[in-house]
């Protein structure tokens, strides 16, 4: 086919490409060349917000850190809950339409009303989980101790998000032939190891795809952050996109917080690309 | 120490159950269960396995209660007719995850793994991917896997059937000798098949299931000569035998105005009316004979299958060469009546060329 007008038709579609994804990268790569606050325009300084971003902001390495190990933690928690949940109403149990709708409830909710909501269940003197929890004389600081407040930040990703991994997994288990499990208990397979030598391995390639999709979504945590704690107590569940946001948005750094932006889309794209590699070599063999 | 069953019954749809089945499988020994489609061949294997539980009855093997060991524990092996395999193994994982299961030594399952290779001919594809193999290879290796087991007892629920027509006339003959060389004096073999000569070839011990019910028990050889009723001798042959009504009257067999002698094994029968039996290839082209009209024609191989009408009756003859037949062509035909059965009007065996009576 060789059109000579094609590329009008063609057009419509780039041109949207263009305008929301093309567009936004270049302008915030040129956005992070220069000095872009509140009051001066775009002028170009060369790289000395990188050399900022990489010699003298350990803020932000620190709050890169601690995302990794939250989305890291959520993710690998919300994968063996998922897929706990999945394999049992994968079976065939009592009310298994019931659990199945249940499970997925946390799903169809708003992730910003249920974090207020989940602020007032650990509300350190008014929430009901410290009421429970006084009666045997305990009384946790859950959203002001450095460590406790990134175990409650992680609670309410992993309730939020396990139904998400829970419905791709399920959807993989159905997906599976009837096949090998006959052959395995008829081989001599008890259950956990029909687990271990089966199932497990015929879902790796749909795990990788939901760990890599929950990793992605995961590595964004920021409104579970800005409602729980905002970022507190002091910069103890701050993470990267919560920091972008703060430099960006609240001190109006604009040409710095790009720099962030962009380093930090350099750094997903490479360590993403490497993690989906481990996780293939090392559930699937070949 | 037999494998016994007794008055098992299963209701998985109106169609499909087992009715009260009893048996009593002896080690050592080769069964073929023979029936059509839906007859519970399957569902009898898997109750057998215990992947079905049935709704009552008993199974006992080696003196226990075979129902309450769990699956995983029976120490069973089955090949099914769907080439059923690991998909994320390789050949020789495949085999071999049985072996693993029961904790074998890495040496040990080596071994084994590949001698069952070599006894299903697979020899140099155990690196292989089971996507990578065609669908017979694919059948060998779940008979290798399920060979290497040493299995007291093995099923095959119609393992041949889908496969092409050479292959299957190959593998049956493999499966002959694989039963008698790779087989010890301690395992019980059960083959389930719809196909009469997979049946009579393998010359086992048969037991012939219809609607869930066993309709006869015995040898190869004794169901081919004396099916019990008009049921076994339909699905014991291939093409089924032709049964027609007949009468009796003067020393003479007749139905649409064709008149023969009788012969001697049936000269016996009291009835007027009876169903007279004989197999297709009983039934020869003559020139002296009888005027049929051809109503289908079909090449199997190297036999011709015609269909043939007169009136009411309709048959089926095979002729051992290839012929070119039109529809509605006359041709004459005899019937070799020494080879003729006799059926009551209730459709059992009155009389057999080979014996059976019940007069």
């Amino acid at each position: 086919m060789n059109f000579k007008h094609k590329y009008i038709f063609l057009f419509p579609g780039l041109f949207v490409l263009i305008g929301i994804l093309i567009f936004p990268i270049i302008f915030v790569v040129r956005l992070s060349l220069s000095g872009w606050n509140s009051y001066n325009g775009l002028n170009f300084i060369g790289l000395e917000n990188y050399i900022r971003l990489f010699t003298d902001d350990p803020r932000f390495w620190e709050s890169f850190f601690r995302l990794s190990f939250l989305s890291v933690t959520t993710v690998v928690l919300q994968y063996v809950i998922g897929f706990a949940l999945a394999h049992m109403v994968w079976k065939e149990i009592k009310f298994q339409r019931f659990f199945r709708v249940l499970f997925l409830i946390p799903m169809m909710t708003t992730p910003v009303i249920m974090t207020v909501i989940w602020r007032t269940f650990f509300h350190e003197s008014l929430g009901p989980v410290n009421d429970i929890l006084g009666n045997f004389g305990f009384s946790p600081k859950w959203l002001t101790d450095p460590t406790l407040a990134k175990f409650t930040v992680i609670i309410v990703e992993v309730w939020q998000w396990t139904p998400f991994m829970f419905l791709l997994l399920l959807a993989g288990l159905l997906s599976l032939p009837k096949e090998p499990f006959l052959a395995a208990a008829i081989d001599g397979a008890s259950p956990v190891r029909k687990f271990i030598y089966v199932t497990f391995p015929l879902m790796a390639p749909i795990s990788i795809g939901a760990i890599i999709i929950r990793l992605i979504e995961a590595s964004k945590i920021m409104d579970t952050v800005y409602v729980l704690t905002s970022g507190g107590p002091g910069t103890s569940t701050e993470t990267s996109s919560f920091y972008i946001f703060i430099k960006g948005l609240r001190e109006f750094q604009m040409g710095y917080a790009a720099s962030m932006s962009f380093t930090y889309l350099i750094i997903m794209i490479i360590s993403l690309t490497v993690i989906a590699k481990v996780l293939t070599k090392l559930l699937l063999k070949d | 120490m037999n494998l016994v069953g007794e008055n098992l019954s299963y209701k998985l749809t109106e169609e499909l159950q087992l009715r009260k089945i009893s048996f009593n499988f002896e080690k050592g020994k080769l069964y073929t269960i023979l029936g059509r489609t839906l007859s519970g061949k399957t569902t009898l294997l898997k109750t057998i396995a215990g992947l079905l539980m049935p709704d009552s009855g008993t199974i006992k093997f080696e003196g226990k209660n075979f129902l309450e060991i769990p699956v995983w524990e029976r120490n069973i092996a089955m090949v099914y007719q769907q080439f059923i395999n690991y998909p994320h193994l390789n050949v020789f994982e495949n085999i071999a995850f049985p072996l693993k299961q029961r904790g074998l030594d890495p040496q040990k399952i080596n071994e084994e793994v590949f001698n069952s290779l070599k006894l299903v001919g697979l020899e140099g594809y155990e690196k292989r991917k089971i996507q990578e193999l065609s669908g017979g290879q694919q059948q060998r290796v779940s008979v290798a896997r399920s060979l290497v087991k040493n299995a007291k007892i093995l099923l095959l629920d119609e393992p041949l059937v889908n496969l092409d027509y050479k292959l299957r006339e190959q593998l049956r003959e493999e499966f002959k000798n694989i039963f008698i060389n790779g087989l010890s004096e301690e395992s019980i073999v059960i083959f389930s098949t719809t196909d009469p000569r997979e049946a009579m070839e393998l010359n086992g011990e048969v037991i012939v299931l219809d609607e869930g019910k066993v309709l006869q028990v015995g040898a190869a050889k004794e169901i081919f000569e004396n099916p019990k009723n008009l049921k076994v001798a339909a699905i014991s042959n291939d093409p089924p035998m032709n049964i027609l009504k007949a009468e009796i009257d003067s020393n003479k067999i007749k139905f649409e105005n064709i008149e023969i002698d009788i012969p001697d094994h049936l000269s016996k029968i009291k009835d007027k009316n009876f169903n007279f039996g004989i197999r297709a290839s009983d039934v020869e082209l003559n020139d002296n004979g009888f005027e049929f009209e051809v109503e289908l024609a079909e090449i199997s191989g190297s036999e011709t299958l015609l269909h043939l009408t007169r009136g009411n009756a309709k048959i089926i003859t095979s002729i051992e060469e290839v012929m070119d037949f039109k529809i509605r062509d006359k041709v004459k035909i005899n019937f070799k009546s020494n080879k003729a059965y006799a059926f009551d009007e209730t459709g059992n065996l009155a009389s057999s060329p080979f014996g059976g009576s019940s007069v």
